[in-house]
């Protein structure tokens, strides 16, 4: 493996196990800024766990997480957040009582600004991303495609360095998943950032990804291109099992 | 040697009497989320219904005036029937608010019920005299002890006895155990809630009422604020021996109520009144050591 | 640059929410002193300290979500420390011998001495919360328990300092109404524009989902700390109005009682909002003023009639106890003050 280096978000033989059952075992996991990293697996197979670690909100037992080459294994989910790893939720866990702009302007907060840049960052942000007229609205008032999008514009705000999205296309429609394709494509350009992308559908991740990394049971499968790991038969037997390896990955 | 020994003998009464409470304010948290205020008027009007509402201050005995087992009976009763119907009337609507809207009702209905009282029973202390013949200290080994502690002692320890086997031998009991471990895990589970959650009361009825007993066998008096001190001490019990967990609950109580009688036999006399505040200093400082208390169960952690 | 810019229009939105709140109150304030009787005015006078202490407590408990049962607490350390800088020179030496002599044997300007005062709460408040604010928060609503008997307990048996729980009487009585709408006005000013800054959104953040604020760079021990402490120092400043409105200081009128009609108020009115707390005052305030007369006896054609006392207190619980079950989130629930044909879109950016 190579040395810690900068302008990374790095684990290193990461292990979590609650009790008796080990979630991850082993895994290292590189995401490196300006690409979209794929992250996929059967459910159960440690994605979001794996998030929950590199996010700071679950301790590894064993294994460390290294950002930009410092050592964050220590450090606490919010100091993480402020240097520079944002994510999102799966349930999107908006702040249900205040307005979109307010939502994307805790995270502005969080990362040092103002209340009044944070604002101007956060109207930026919903501009770029369509939602503008929903800025002052309240987000119990969303509707739920509305909701996830909101989630990934939170993330963003904290202008992070990695962002880390837990199925952000989760419950929505065809067109939906297209524009929000086209938004996760475009964020390495426009915010400088890696991206961590966990997702079941695999039209997203193969229409955006430039690596993919596979998990299953807890450890690392593959990981490689996206025509790589669409070939790769030990990840067709994982998702589709023994029978169908042959049938085609690709939607 | 005696001296101590009979410090002892009154640290391990009052710290299991405060386990007592901590028990059923534990109980019923596990089982819904609720810290209870109205446990403190469970105990107190458990000890106002041995007497007849009037102004006097030496009112006639009512539930008192019975025979011994009757009487202990009837306050059960009385103590068991209030804790249910205040489940039903005041908890089971906002049984899916959260633990501050939980909290904050028992406070009011606490209060509706100490005005209650006082409405009933006026404001003024009284003074009841049942199990006058406790009073005589036994000797043991040459240590003397009083009857009541005596008591106190072996109703507190047959009651805890009870409590666990209940909890570890019987369905309910488990059932009830793991609502206190994972609340949600449990109701997912098929956890029969309102048959639990009903049951959880009526055992925080049952100690309520065998607090009042000993607490007024013990005082010989009556006050509208009787129950507050015992629960307010059960609540930093279960908050110190870890929320959720019934042994944190237990072992929290126990803490208390010996570092309670050990502050107000060694302080010096002039700073003893203060007792109560070194004892809930030292709740905050055990907090500030471990804020998720000494037995941290999920309950106590947040999920992401 | 940008604040050039701001029309009148939009500072008149921004300031509409307190504005809906300060002006009834001042006309209520006007029209009870020129056509109210004696006790309506005294009862007006309570209102708006009490406006003065339940917003202060908004400011924690409303934004931050968690219960806190210690706000007495701070209140009472100001009282007590007014009463010691103005009170009963006279007598001070005497009944309260144990002050130190710089306390015992003079008199503190009154101003000065109130400044004093609400910066000890504050600080008291603050020194509380670095401890307090590092549980999570049914712990913390227990500890702020703790920290009420703490007090309690102190004062009432420090006896040649407090008197004890005896009342301290004689403090000067300079508290009138139109002293008390300024503080009132003054507090629901701070709270509003805490609420709607940086550390406001960021804590408001916290009470909505702890997790996803931390996941936004969010400390929740830190927006607590500096909630709790703000919050401190106006109850503080409401302990000494209360004070020097009734001249007479008291550790049991600081206790559990007080707090649960404090709470009551913030929970009626509907914790979520400013709005929320300072109506909260107003309905508990007529509805205890109404049942006190009733308590007192009133007469209905000829006959003397009257509830029997602690009625007052049995109602103000069980109406509490109807809001908690039809209406959790209060009269108001979470809106501030909005202009009538506002959008709901529009009540979210101010509420914020």
């Amino acid at each position: 493996m190579s040395r810690p280096s900068k302008e990374r978000l790095e684990a290193r033989g990461v292990a979590v196990a609650f009790g008796g059952i080990r979630a991850l075992s082993g895994v290292d996991l590189e995401l490196r800024r300006g690409e979209v990293l794929g992250l996929i697996g059967p459910n159960g197979a440690g994605k979001t766990t794996m998030v929950n670690v590199l996010s700071g909100f679950q301790r590894p037992t064993s294994g460390s997480i290294s950002l930009d080459g410092i050592d964050v294994s220590k450090l606490t989910a919010r100091k993480i957040a402020q240097a520079g790893v944002g994510r999102s939720f799966q349930a999107a866990r908006l702040f249900r009582a205040m307005t979109v702009e307010q939502n994307l302007s805790v995270a502005a907060i969080g990362s040092g600004l103002s209340r009044k840049a944070a604002r101007e960052r956060a109207l930026e942000i919903l501009d770029w991303m369509g939602l503008a007229k929903k800025a002052d609205n309240r987000c119990d008032s969303l509707s739920y495609g509305d909701e996830r999008r909101v989630s990934i514009a939170r993330a963003l705000a904290l202008q992070p360095s990695f962002a880390l999205l837990d199925e952000p296309a989760s419950g929505m429609n065809d067109a939906e998943c297209e524009a929000l394709m086209e938004v996760i494509a475009e964020l390495p350009a426009r915010f400088g950032c890696g991206v961590l992308l966990i997702e079941h559908n695999m039209k997203v991740i193969m229409g955006v990804c430039q690596r993919i990394h596979v998990l299953d049971g807890g450890q690392s499968l593959a990981e490689g291109s996206p025509q790589d790991i669409q070939k790769n038969p030990a990840v067709r037997r994982a998702y589709l099992g023994e029978k169908a390896a042959d049938s085609t990955l690709a939607i | 040697m005696a001296n101590i020994v009979q410090v002892l003998v009154d640290a391990i009464a009052l710290g299991s009497l405060y386990a007592l409470v901590a028990l059923a304010i534990g109980l019923v948290f596990g089982v819904m989320r609720l810290v209870n205020f109205a446990q403190a008027d469970y105990i107190t009007i458990g000890a106002y219904a041995l007497v007849v509402p009037t102004v006097s201050v030496t009112p006639p005995l009512l539930l008192g005036a019975l025979p011994s087992a009757l009487m202990i009976g009837g306050v059960l009763v009385v103590v068991m029937a209030l804790a249910l119907l205040t489940e039903r009337v005041a908890f089971r609507p906002l049984r899916n608010s959260n633990p501050s809207t939980l909290l904050i009702s028992s406070f009011a209905v606490s209060y509706f019920l100490q005005n209650l009282v006082m409405l009933i029973h006026t404001g003024r202390p009284k003074s009841v005299g049942i199990g006058q013949g406790l009073a005589n200290a036994v000797e043991i080994g040459g240590v003397r002890v009083p009857g009541v502690q005596l008591l106190t002692m072996v109703v507190t320890a047959g009651l805890l006895v009870a409590l666990v086997l209940f909890l570890k031998k019987t369905p309910l009991g488990i059932q009830m155990r793991a609502a206190a471990e994972n609340f949600q895990m449990a109701r997912l589970l098929g956890m029969p809630a309102n048959r639990v959650i009903a049951l959880a009361f009526a055992i925080s009825g049952l100690l309520g009422g065998a607090v009042s007993l000993l607490l007024t066998i013990q005082t010989g008096t009556l006050d509208l604020r009787m129950g507050l001190m015992p629960v307010v001490y059960a609540f930093f019990a279960t908050v110190i021996g870890g929320m959720g967990s019934l042994p944190g609950a237990a072992l929290g109580g126990f803490l208390v109520g010996v570092a309670s009688v050990l502050l107000q036999t060694y302080l010096p006399a002039d700073l003893r009144p203060f007792r109560d505040a070194g004892v809930f200093m030292m709740v905050i400082l055990i907090l500030l050591v471990r804020p998720q208390g000494l037995i941290v169960t999920s309950a106590a952690k947040e999920r992401v | 640059m940008k604040s050039d810019t701001m029309s009148f229009a939009t500072i008149g939105r921004f300031w509409f929410p307190v504005l809906a709140l300060v002006i009834p109150l001042a006309i209520i304030v006007v029209v009870t002193g020129q056509f109210g009787g004696l006790s309506i005015q005294r009862t007006v006078i309570e209102m708006l300290i009490s406006i003065v202490i339940v917003v202060g407590l908004y400011v924690f408990v409303g934004n931050s979500g968690i219960i806190s049962f210690g706000h007495a607490t701070f209140m009472a350390i100001a009282a007590y420390a007014s009463a010691w800088q103005t009170c009963c020179e006279m007598l001070k030496p005497i009944t309260m011998s144990g002050l130190p002599p710089f306390l015992r044997d003079q008199s503190i300007p009154l101003l000065p001495s109130a400044v004093v005062s609400v910066l000890l709460a504050g600080g008291a408040a603050f020194l509380t919360g670095l401890v307090i604010m590092r549980l999570t928060g049914l712990a913390a609503s227990i500890s702020t328990l703790a920290v009420l008997f703490i007090l309690n307990v102190v004062y009432s048996n420090w006896d040649s300092v407090t008197m004890g729980s005896a009342s301290i009487v004689g403090l000067p009585t300079y508290v009138t109404a139109w002293l008390a709408l300024g503080c009132a006005v003054f507090a629901i000013v701070i709270a509003y524009l805490y609420q709607v800054s940086a550390f406001g959104l960021a804590i408001r953040a916290t009470r909505e989902d702890e997790v996803a604020a931390a996941a936004s760079g969010i400390s929740l021990y830190w927006s607590r700390l500096i909630a709790f402490t703000l919050s401190g120092f106006m109850v503080g400043l409401g302990g000494v109005l209360q004070a020097h409105y009734l001249g007479t200081v008291s550790i049991n009128s600081f206790f559990l009682s007080f707090t649960f009609l404090a709470l009551a108020m913030l929970i009626v009115g509907g914790m979520g909002s400013l709005a929320g707390a300072v109506v909260g005052v107003v309905v508990i305030t007529a509805m205890v003023d109404i049942f006190r007369r009733l308590e007192g006896g009133i007469s209905i054609g000829g006959e003397q009639w009257s509830l029997p006392a602690g009625t007052q207190e049995l109602i103000i619980a069980a109406f509490m106890l109807l809001i908690l079950v039809f209406r959790k989130d209060g009269i108001m629930a979470g809106r501030e003050m909005t202009l009538p044909g506002q959008e709901q879109r529009e009540k979210g950016l101010i509420n914020g």
